[in-house]
């Protein structure tokens, strides 16, 4: 499956009437249970954070968190992810692309993100989008393995 | 009106009356006590202050001094009206009919008394008295428009629509030829239309059609216009021009079955039962076919042919609809076909139909003979159809196991766990079937509908504090169970009386299913306005239709729901002495329910107690504030304790009997409940009359049969007649006896025996046959638990395990050999064998049940009691078996 008939994708922002929508996601697309900070932080980031419809089903997300560093706004991609059988259609990249559009409008001077070491594909990925892995951090998870990530980066031009 | 009185205190009078028009009730009493300190016993003056006071909530008061008034002044209008209007405000309206008539007695013209009087005539439907009034009043104002229209309707109700005709053609007749003005143009739409309908009715068609052509020009509604005329046309057998008009009017509306139903008529290709013969069927496949090619738009033209197709042709054309909405993802599609599963052969068809294309679209990706790839979720709604259809030919097993890989496959989609919950529910397991539709609400907490059936579910899993929570969610801020009240939601009333019924709360109980008498009382009340209203604005066709409505209101059947279940609380009440019925109710209930339920009183006990110390507060600020009441008056009794004091529950009971059998003769359960009814109150005649009607309806049912023996045994076993009523009762039941077939020179237990004999495969038939064979002689017990226990459940073999058996039937057979045979030995075989039946079931402590310690429900169900738990702790357990590999893909994590 994969390249169906034209069905359109359209993005709505999450709201406490439906955060269970995201948390139903999470609990399929990531062996991590997040807490209650994750959710509020991707509630108050707004526009940075987003559920994909997929003709009117809930298919996949970008939750994002803002963070200030010395004065200029900087964006952390909490998790991005889509519905296996609902993957290779774009829907991902519909998603990164909203966020990094947001980034451009409003200023952003990085966004960035972990990365598992072996999660080729998803490195992949967000190279294509102009990220770069930045850095290492050793033992950064707990109950998988391998347990190093890697920081991916992207900067943007400041105007 | 003041007449008596010198022209100060006459002056005085008027101003009390118009005070009273005008609500500044403080100002016309005020004048009222003036006259009073000069006249005291001045009769009108002492009617207005009742009347002012009445508005001022000071009843008593006011029914004093309105009496007093008419007793002084008896031959004053002014003094009958007031009585009439006093009456009317609470409703009494046999008794303002009378007080009006003594007024009219006096002033025989006065036409405000006579206006109110032709409101109330309507109301009751006194319609001989409601014609003659209109009469009167077109007689004495013959220039006004409404009392002409007012003749007219009131003939027509009074059954001479032809009457009504002729009084609209005289009106007309007084009409100038530029009638109507450009404002009125819709109300005189609304008369020639109500006119033609009128003719209509009384088989004027050719009249009908004409006076329409010829009023065309000054219609307005135009849609209406053609609507009457293609009926008028189909009446008069004039096909050719119907079958034209229909297709334009299809052209409007290419979904409204009613034309697609009209248009079939026209070729002879109708028929009320939707039966017809194979050269029927072509010839009407074919129409479809044309029909479908000028309305592509239309889905109606799409889903009728499958009511009628047979077979390979309803194969082939259920398919083609099928797919594209599949495709298109419509959760309805289910529901838009289960009226297809009424047939014999079609869910077969439909089964094998959809089972294919779920095969193919897992292993191609398109559906049979196609190679276009279908989107991901097709293979989720082809899923999510087949659930639901197992689910409705009782394989529940399967039906689970096909929605969990539909929540596998997109545990995003809310339909989804709704579906599950119903599975849930009809597979007995009431608690797991609340938490999913709880789990379902939490997916979108904005979505009403999806709450209401979480809160339905609740009621049915008894978790009625949790429901009542959870239903508050979306009523206004305030006082919320009054809330519900006002909104008439009768369904919560009803999941909620069942649930305290079953929990033996029987003045709640009873509290709720009278809260649903009162909604229709008041949905009755409520056309009162209409009489004036409707007149007035000419809307005589949707007047007429709603006082027909209003006619059968209390056949429907949520009054009929409630009616029974009220009368089942008072046949228990009368069952169980009254200081102990609670503790009856308790005591049957396992432990661990005692507890949670003392628990739950001693909450509410506390809650009730803050409630009435913070409405206390509220109403003392509220007083002090604004010095306005705007606290609506406590409910003295809301939790029904009250109610369940009643004297003579029969007699209860027996109010709401008369309403069901007047309204719903053709309900069994009406005469089984008249039956218990009137037996108890040795009524046997009655009781004898429930009986026959009960035959006449359905011979073969087993509560028929039931009671049948029952009240023969009774009324042979007591001795011989002695007294005179039970003489000639004795003898209008022998006189009655040979015209039951069933009786015929036999015993009842050859009668029982028989009964047996025409039923043998059947569960409840066998089940009534052990119960009635243990009433006629206890010795037979062991082999009346023998006949139940002998009965096997056969597999109806329908391309896939069906069981016959219905849980309920079960349920009702285990409390049977619990309850009435008494042995618990035999119950709980049964119980085991049941077991094994139905695994879901948590009555029958199915292993798959939520009452198996290992269940993920069961754990769910702990932090339901609790209350708020906002995350259902279901929904890790459900998933934990899900796509941990989604990981390798596209996902990132912290």
């Amino acid at each position: 499956m994969g390249t169906g008939r034209e069905a359109s994708v359209s993005l709505d922002g999450v709201r406490d009437k439906n955060m269970m929508q995201l948390k139903k996601l999470n609990t399929v697309l990531f062996p991590v249970r997040y807490n209650d900070k994750y959710y509020a932080d991707a509630i108050s980031s707004g526009e940075f954070t987003k559920l994909a419809y997929y003709s009117d089903i809930c298919v996949g997300a970008i939750a994002c968190r803002l963070e200030t560093k010395g004065g200029t706004m900087r964006v952390y991609i909490m998790t991005l992810g889509v519905l296996a059988p609902y993957r290779g259609i774009g829907i991902g990249s519909k998603l990164l692309n909203h966020v990094l559009d947001m980034c451009t409008k409003q200023n952003v001077s990085e966004i960035y993100l972990h990365v598992q070491t072996n999660n080729e594909d998803a490195i992949k990925f967000y190279k294509k989008f102009g990220f770069d892995i930045t850095d290492t951090i050793p033992d950064y998870y707990i109950n998988i393995e391998p347990r190093d990530c890697y920081v991916v980066t992207k900067s943007f031009a400041q105007i | 009106m003041g007449a008596s009185l010198p022209p100060k205190e006459a002056n005085l009078f008027k101003l009390i009356v118009k005070s009273y028009e005008t609500k500044q009730y403080k100002k016309g009493l005020k004048a009222a006590d003036a006259i009073l300190k000069k006249f005291p016993s001045h009769g009108e003056t002492l009617s207005m202050k009742g009347l002012t006071l009445n508005c001022m909530d000071r009843k008593t008061e006011a029914y004093e001094l309105v009496r007093l008034g008419v007793k002084n002044d008896i031959k004053s209008h002014v003094c009958w009206h007031v009585f009439g209007l006093l009456y009317r405000s609470d409703r009494e309206y046999r008794e303002a009919i009378k007080c009006y008539r003594n007024a009219l007695r006096i002033d025989p013209e006065n036409l405000e008394i006579l206006r109110d009087l032709s409101l109330l005539q309507a109301q009751m439907r006194d319609l001989s008295g409601f014609v003659e009034t209109r009469q009167q009043l077109l007689t004495l104002k013959p220039n006004h428009r409404m009392n002409w229209i007012g003749f007219a309707v009131s003939q027509h109700l009074n059954a001479n629509a032809s009457k009504a005709v002729e009084i609209l053609e005289a009106f007309e007749g007084t009409l100038e030829d530029d009638y109507p003005p450009e404002n009125e143009l819709c109300e005189h739409t609304e008369m020639i239309l109500y006119k033609v309908s009128l003719l209509e009715e009384i088989g004027a068609f050719d009249k009908a059609l004409e006076e329409l052509h010829k009023k065309e020009p000054k219609i307005v509604d135009k849609l209406s216009y053609k609507e009457l005329e293609v009926s008028l046309l189909s009446k008069l057998g004039r096909p050719a021009e119907a079958d034209k008009l229909y297709r334009v009017l299809l052209s409007m509306n290419p979904d409204n079955y009613r034309y697609y139903e009209g248009l079939q008529k026209c070729f002879g290709l109708y028929s009320e039962s939707g039966q017809y013969s194979s050269d029927k069927i072509e010839k009407l496949n074919a129409l479809y076919q044309s029909l479908s090619e000028q309305y592509t738009r239309s889905s109606a033209v799409k889903r009728i042919p499958l009511d009628f197709l047979q077979d390979e042709s309803f194969k082939e054309a259920v398919a083609k609809y099928i797919k594209p909405l599949l495709t298109k993802g419509v959760p309805s599609l289910f529901s838009d076909l289960s009226s297809l599963y009424d047939h014999p052969r079609k869910p077969d068809i439909l089964e094998q139909v959809v089972v294919e294309m779920e095969h193919s679209i897992r292993t191609t990706g398109s559906y049979p003979g196609s190679d276009v790839k279908e989107p991901p979720s097709t293979l989720l709604w082809t899923l999510f159809f087949l659930a639901q259809h197992y689910d409705k030919r009782g394989q529940y097993d399967v039906a689970l196991g096909k929605i969990d890989e539909a929540i596998a496959h997109t545990p995003t989609v809310i339909d989804l766990y709704s579906v599950k919950s119903r599975i849930m529910k009809h597979a007995g397991d009431l608690t797991a079937a609340a938490a999913l539709a709880d789990e379902a609400r939490c997916m979108d907490l904005a979505d009403r509908y999806i709450n209401s059936e979480c809160v339905k579910r609740m009621l049915q899993a008894d978790q009625v504090t949790l429901a009542e929570k959870t239903a508050v969610l979306f009523t206004k801020e305030g006082d919320q169970i009054n809330n519900l009240h006002d909104m008439q939601c009768m369904w919560y009333d009803l999941a909620s009386g069942d649930s305290y019924f079953r929990q033996g709360d029987l003045g709640r109980a009873l509290k709720r299913f009278l809260a649903v008498e009162k909604h229709y009382t008041d949905i009755s009340e409520d056309q009162f306005d209409f009489h004036s209203y409707c007149l007035r604005k000419m809307t005589l066709r949707s007047y007429v239709d709603m006082l027909k409505f209003q006619d059968r209101l209390h056949s429907f059947p949520y009054f009929h729901k409630a009616a029974i279940r009220a009368i089942r609380c008072y046949l228990k009440l009368h069952d169980s002495p009254k200081s102990t019925a609670e503790e009856d109710g308790m005591s049957k209930m396992a432990p661990a329910q005692k507890k949670k339920m003392k628990k739950q009183r001693k909450a509410e006990e506390r809650a009730k107690k803050e409630a009435e110390s913070k409405s206390e507060e509220s109403t003392a600020s509220g007083v002090s504030k604004s010095g306005k009441k705007n606290v609506k008056p406590v409910d003295p009794d809301p939790h029904g304790q009250k109610l369940i004091q009643v004297e003579e529950p029969m007699a209860e009971a027996s109010k709401y009997l008369r309403l069901l059998q007047k309204h719903s003769p053709n309900a069994l359960e009406t005469h089984l409940v008249s039956f218990e009814v009137n037996m108890r109150k040795q009524k046997f005649l009655l009781a004898f009359q429930a009986v026959k009607q009960m035959l006449k309806l359905d011979a073969e049912n087993s509560d028929s049969h039931r009671s049948l023996i029952k009240f023969f045994l009774k009324t042979e076993s007591t001795s011989a007649p002695t007294t005179e009523a039970e003489k000639l009762r004795w003898s209008v039941l022998e006189a009655e006896r040979p015209s039951i077939s069933q009786l015929q020179n036999k015993s009842l237990v050859e009668v029982n025996e028989d009964f047996l004999g025409r039923h043998k495969d059947s569960l409840v038939h066998r089940a009534a046959y052990a119960e009635m064979l243990y009433l006629l002689d206890p010795s037979k017990k062991t082999e009346a638990i023998k006949t139940i226990e002998d009965s096997t459940d056969k597999v109806v073999q329908t391309n896939g395990a069906q069981r016959e058996w219905k849980l309920k039937d079960c349920i009702a057979v285990h409390k049977l050999l619990d309850t009435v045979l008494l042995d618990s030995e035999a119950a709980s075989r049964w119980k085991s064998r049941c077991a094994e039946y139905f695994p879901c079931s948590t009555y029958f402590e199915g292993k798959r049940s939520s009452v198996m310690p290992d269940s993920v429900y069961n754990s769910s169900r702990k932090s339901n009691d609790n209350g708020d738990a906002p995350n259902h702790p279901m929904g890790q357990t459900e998933m934990s078996d899900g796509q941990v590999e989604a990981f390798k893909s596209l996902s990132v994590s912290t």
